[in-house]
């Protein structure tokens, strides 16, 4: 399995930012997803949410590009999250920038749900630049749809396991995994949004999961200015993923 | 009516649309950006109904307990071919009518309320509380909770509280505790009395009583539409409908319904969709969230408790006029109803409430049954239907969702 590692850029301050950016990169992973922040991160939830508002004023590409820089140098994979509603103004421009940036690709979770129509167009635009589109899929996402954007991509696959972010209703991770594998076939498919226990990691592996990605439990520790406690938290993930 | 042969009519699972949808459902959204109402839920709703609500899963095994239990309230509900109304309108084609006022609660809200109270009784619940506006969901509600073991609340929108004396009856011999909305019982209902203490009350007001309730004194709230788990239980309606026809040799041309939150039409119509039939979803023109309401995010409750829905909607704030079939006066529709209304998949139609009085007094004397006025809108759009020249010679099936008996005080003699 693979692990993918979440955190809104920069936040809190670029300060502290890089602390524990620089810290994470010391330990195995295998992606990280920088999230740009924005004024409507509709679809996180209230902690992910927080960290947008807060973000917004640090944020500059050029310290973003140094973020990239320092994350290949060590031999992840790098992609965005980021809102189609944040670029869909400046699209070409902004998709230029993220290239430059050095990212592989980017999650753009408000597609499919706010601006379908776009899809093809989206893509397209990304494809032209040698950047992945990560396709973002739920529960509420219909088959067709789903295969018809597994067709427009060709990197990994993020599946949320819940409505929003870092908050959890009950669902049934073997039918949502099985589900999603069939019509995925070989592709990556790497589950988030509302991973918070072990219990859960176990489960995803069990059913046969690629990868998990978290975001809202790291966020605490930052808040705390934990940086032995945020280690120890990749690490502890870490081990229930590699082992 | 209910042999055993009827019985296998009923199906086993209940039907999801959602994975068969044209675009993706827009998901829930909250409405305050400093918490999370998604999470609210996990408070207020038994666990199976919110894992219900968010499944990818296209079939849902209906339990035993509840198959068990749509059997004694009267399901599988019977087709009927209205043959006089077919000869009063002079029409060539078939008319059928699913009479979803057949159950012993007489609508079709018993359907999903039975599953809700099972898993909330399931999961050691003891109380749940729910809103009602016309008096049929908290009917279902109260009859559904003691079945199922439960003590039940009900919170009835004011109007009809104190216009159908008889519903509140029902409810109180079914065991349930009802109480005028807006009430002293709740916040919100108490702050809503300050401002106007003659206020008549709304569906949505109800609701963020019956919610506030449900946080107040931890117990669970049953939804009684727009939700999704509530619209695949109505599936059943559907279901029933397609076996019945396939077991006379009928194919459905057209289906017919009236739309308040869009659980009754939902339910009939989604288990069609991998046929041809043309779809009309019948709205008042008092409440004409049709044509002049915005598909766009908005709240299900007046006071934004719960998360907000992507629907067409004319704005939770929205006091529709007091026209008498109180079970279509909701802003809202269920989003996926939305969605494929937007995408034209379901037409429209709005009746207003002196053509739908001339349908139930056609329908009331040609079938003899007496529909629910909410129900005279649908039976309005198909007579319509059944008028024009080119709709000769087709299969029309019409959901009377319920009959209207306990109603007639608004019918002038």
């Amino acid at each position: 399995m693979k692990l993918a590692l979440y955190l809104t850029f920069p936040y809190p301050s670029p300060a502290v930012f890089d602390r524990f950016f620089d810290n994470m990169m010391t330990m195995p992973f295998d992606y990280v997803e920088l999230g740009i922040p924005t004024d409507k991160p509709y679809y996180d939830g209230p902690v992910i949410r927080r960290t947008h508002r807060k973000a917004l004023d640090g944020f500059s590409f050029s310290a973003l590009n140094e973020a990239v820089r320092k994350a290949k140098q060590r031999g992840k994979r790098c992609f965005a999250l980021v809102y189609y509603n944040h670029f869909s103004s400046n699209m070409a421009e902004f998709l230029d920038l993220l290239k430059e940036s050095g990212m592989d690709g980017a999650i753009v979770p408000d597609i499919l749900t706010d601006y379908f129509d776009e899809r093809r167009k989206i893509a397209e635009a990304m494809k032209e630049r040698d950047l992945s589109l990560i396709p973002f899929f739920t529960s509420s996402t219909p088959d067709k749809i789903i295969s018809e954007m597994i067709q427009l991509t060709d990197d990994w696959i993020y599946h949320g396991l819940q409505p929003s972010t870092g908050i959890r209703v009950p669902v049934s991770i073997d039918l949502l995994v099985n589900r999603i594998k069939k019509l995925a076939g070989a592709r990556e498919v790497i589950f988030g949004f509302g991973i918070n226990s072990m219990e859960m990691v176990r489960e995803l592996k069990k059913e046969g999961a690629d990868g998990i990605a978290v975001g809202s439990s790291l966020v605490n520790y930052i808040e705390n200015n934990d940086v032995d406690g945020f280690i120890k938290e990749i690490e502890t993930l870490g081990g229930a993923v590699y082992d | 009516m209910y042999t055993e042969q009827n019985v296998d009519i009923i199906p086993e699972k209940w039907y999801n649309i959602v994975p068969d949808l044209p675009e993706p459902l827009p998901p829930a959204r909250d409405h305050d950006p400093e918490n999370s109402s998604i999470d609210l839920l996990n408070r207020i709703l038994p666990k199976e109904v919110l894992r219900q609500e968010f499944t990818s899963s296209r079939y849902e095994k209906i339990p035993d307990e509840v198959l068990e239990e749509y059997s004694q309230i009267g399901r599988p509900t019977p087709l009927i071919r209205a043959k006089n109304l077919e000869k009063y309108l002079k029409f060539t084609g078939k008319i059928f009518l699913k009479y979803e006022g057949g159950t012993v609660t007489g609508s079709h809200k018993i359907n999903t309320a039975l599953p809700q109270a099972y898993y909330a009784a399931n999961e050691g619940i003891q109380e749940v509380v729910t809103e009602t506006g016309a008096g049929q969901w908290g009917t279902a509600t109260a009859l559904a909770a003691t079945l199922n073991g439960l003590k039940s609340t009900v919170f009835m929108v004011k109007v009809s509280y104190d216009q159908k004396p008889l519903r509140k009856k029902i409810m109180n011999l079914y065991g349930a505790d009802v109480y005028p909305s807006p009430s002293t019982l709740t916040r919100f209902g108490r702050h809503t009395l300050e401002k106007d203490p003659n206020h008549p009350g709304t569906l949505g007001i109800a609701i963020s009583e019956a919610v506030q309730y449900a946080l107040d004194h931890d117990i669970r709230y049953l939804l009684g539409s727009v939700e999704n788990c509530v619209i695949t239980h109505q599936s059943v309606i559907g279901q029933e409908a397609k076996k019945q026809l396939e077991i006379l040799g009928e194919k459905a041309d057209t289906l017919i319904g009236c739309v308040g939150g869009g659980s009754n039409f939902s339910g009939f119509t989604f288990p069609f969709m991998d046929t041809d039939a043309e779809m009309i979803a019948t709205a008042a023109t008092e409440v004409p969230k049709f044509s002049q309401g915005k598909y766009m995010y908005d709240m299900i409750d007046t006071a934004g408790i719960l998360p907000e829905l992507k629907m067409f909607s004319l704005g939770a704030d929205f006091i529709p006029k007091s026209i008498y079939a109180g079970g279509l006066r909701y802003h809202g529709a269920a989003p996926a109803l939305s969605l494929l209304i937007k995408h034209g998949r379901i037409k429209t139609d709005e009746i207003d409430e002196v053509k739908s009085l001339e349908a139930f007094r056609i329908f009331s004397k040609t079938q003899g049954i007496v529909p629910a006025p909410e129900s005279s809108h649908a039976i309005a759009t198909a007579i319509d239907y059944c008028k024009k020249p080119e709709n000769q010679g087709k299969t029309v099936v019409i959901n009377v969702s319920g009959h209207g008996l306990l109603d007639l005080s608004f019918v002038r003699d």
